[in-house]
């Protein structure tokens, strides 16, 4: 096991239950892209979980199990067809393309930044992520062009739930709590990544929520991603 | 400040293998055993995030996305690695404990009905019926002072955070912090003793 100690206790205590909200979302992002993170969580849930058998009963409320039963048959039971992840080879050029003429169809949030100036000129100038649990997901495809100073965010056969949006996040050790970048279909938005550096920019993992319409109400976000992923850079 | 736990989960030793068939027919989408299923857990699954989430209406709505969330991932539940209702609950107390963290710190009022936490702590210590797997952890929580068992007990059953396990025992956030770590690294060695 090569997981540190202090990783492990992270995992522990994610298990327990005492992290607060911030570092919660943080372990539930990594562990979607950390098999090690993710197999010690896994035990010590494991480990914790026979105590579940002394919680006494409760009854629950009578008219959950038609509701429950109608929410499942409205689901789709695989990952609905139609639009294909895109593949990572293609050209910049192509996507701008593709970019823009999804924006029509699925909307698109923009949001400007102010890119610092990149250390190095040979320094890769696009990146792109696809945000999703497994390949046959639907996805969330995310977009940075430091040159362009733009971040697009294009959903790839992803749809929030009725009543709920997509919120996207920026998760980086050297910031500390996860941060909002904004709602996923909610117009331009004033959050800038001017505050960022280019590297974290670049080495950062993006997660998206399911937030209440407008967003998380505390600034963190709600729950576990049900997407997340990093940045790659693009050959142009 | 205890009073017993009641009702082990699997009241025989077959309920077990029963959750698990359960569970592959729901993986096969048989809908007749959601339903089955549902009316032998519910009880269990609504103790475990009533508990967490103290308000009903929450409670209820995070019981359905529980029993959602069951029903699409019932074909990854690997009975090797526990039992039925230890991964359904796992399922309910990381989907209550996403939500606590998110509304507020948690409220004594504003109970569930038929729910009376202010005579209550569980105690699996004095649970009567136990599994192999509960017997084995109950043994190991037996060695951790009363104090720092009670710590891992109200977290695990309240979903308390480290601040609020702080208040409740009047210690220093950073000294939880370290009881947590020793307490969970003892059990970890105790279990794999």
């Amino acid at each position: 096991m090569t997981i540190s100690p202090d990783d492990d206790f992270a995992a522990a205590e994610y298990a327990l239950g005492t992290l607060d909200a911030s570092e919660r979302a943080t372990l539930a992002a990594r562990r979607l892209r950390e098999p090690e993170l993710d197999e010690s969580i896994s035990a010590w849930e494991e480990r914790l979980a026979p105590l579940a058998e002394a919680t006494p009963e409760i009854e629950p409320p009578r008219d959950l199990l038609p509701a429950i039963e109608a929410r499942i048959r409205g689901a789709s039971p695989e990952a609905p067809g139609g639009a294909a992840v895109v593949t990572l080879e293609r050209s910049v050029r192509r996507w701008r393309a593709m970019a823009i003429a999804a924006s029509v169809l699925a909307g698109v949030l923009a949001i400007g930044f102010v890119a610092r100036e990149a250390t190095r000129q040979s320094a890769p100038r696009e990146y792109v992520a696809i945000l999703q649990k497994d390949a046959a997901s639907p996805a969330i495809e995310v977009t940075v062009n430091l040159d362009k100073q733009e971040l697009t965010v294009r959903p790839v056969a992803a749809q929030a739930p009725p009543g709920k949006a997509y919120e996207l996040w920026i998760i980086d050790a050297k910031l500390g709590a996860p941060r909002s970048l904004g709602v996923i279909g909610d117009g331009p938005r004033g959050a800038s990544l001017s505050a960022y550096d280019p590297a974290v920019v670049a080495g950062a993992t993006y997660a998206v929520t399911v937030e209440p319409p407008g967003g998380s109400p505390t600034g963190q976000p709600s729950g576990t991603p049900v997407f997340v992923g990093k940045l790659i850079p693009v050959s142009p | 400040m205890t009073i017993r736990g009641e009702a082990p989960g699997e009241r025989s030793a077959g309920a077990g293998d029963d959750l698990t068939l359960l569970l592959s027919r729901i993986a096969g989408r048989d809908a007749a055993a959601f339903s089955t299923l549902y009316k032998r857990t519910s009880a269990k699954l609504y103790g475990v995030v009533a508990r967490i989430l103290t308000r009903g209406d929450v409670a209820a709505d995070v019981l359905q996305e529980v029993y959602v969330r069951i029903w699409e991932k019932a074909g990854e539940f690997d009975p090797v690695r526990g039992s039925p209702l230890a991964w359904m609950a796992t399922i309910a107390r990381n989907r209550a404990l996403d939500e606590v963290r998110r509304v507020r710190p948690v409220s004594l009022e504003d109970q569930p009905a038929g729910f009376e936490p202010a005579a209550e702590d569980i105690d699996p210590l004095a649970a009567r019926e136990r599994s192999e797997g509960l017997t084995a952890l109950v043994d190991c929580l037996k060695a951790l002072d009363e104090e720092k068992r009670a710590v891992v007990l109200l977290a695990y059953y309240r979903g308390l955070s480290r601040e609020a396990l702080a208040k409740r025992f009047g210690r220093p956030v950073p000294t939880i912090k370290t009881w947590l770590h020793r307490s969970l690294a003892q059990l970890r060695d105790c279990l794999a003793s």
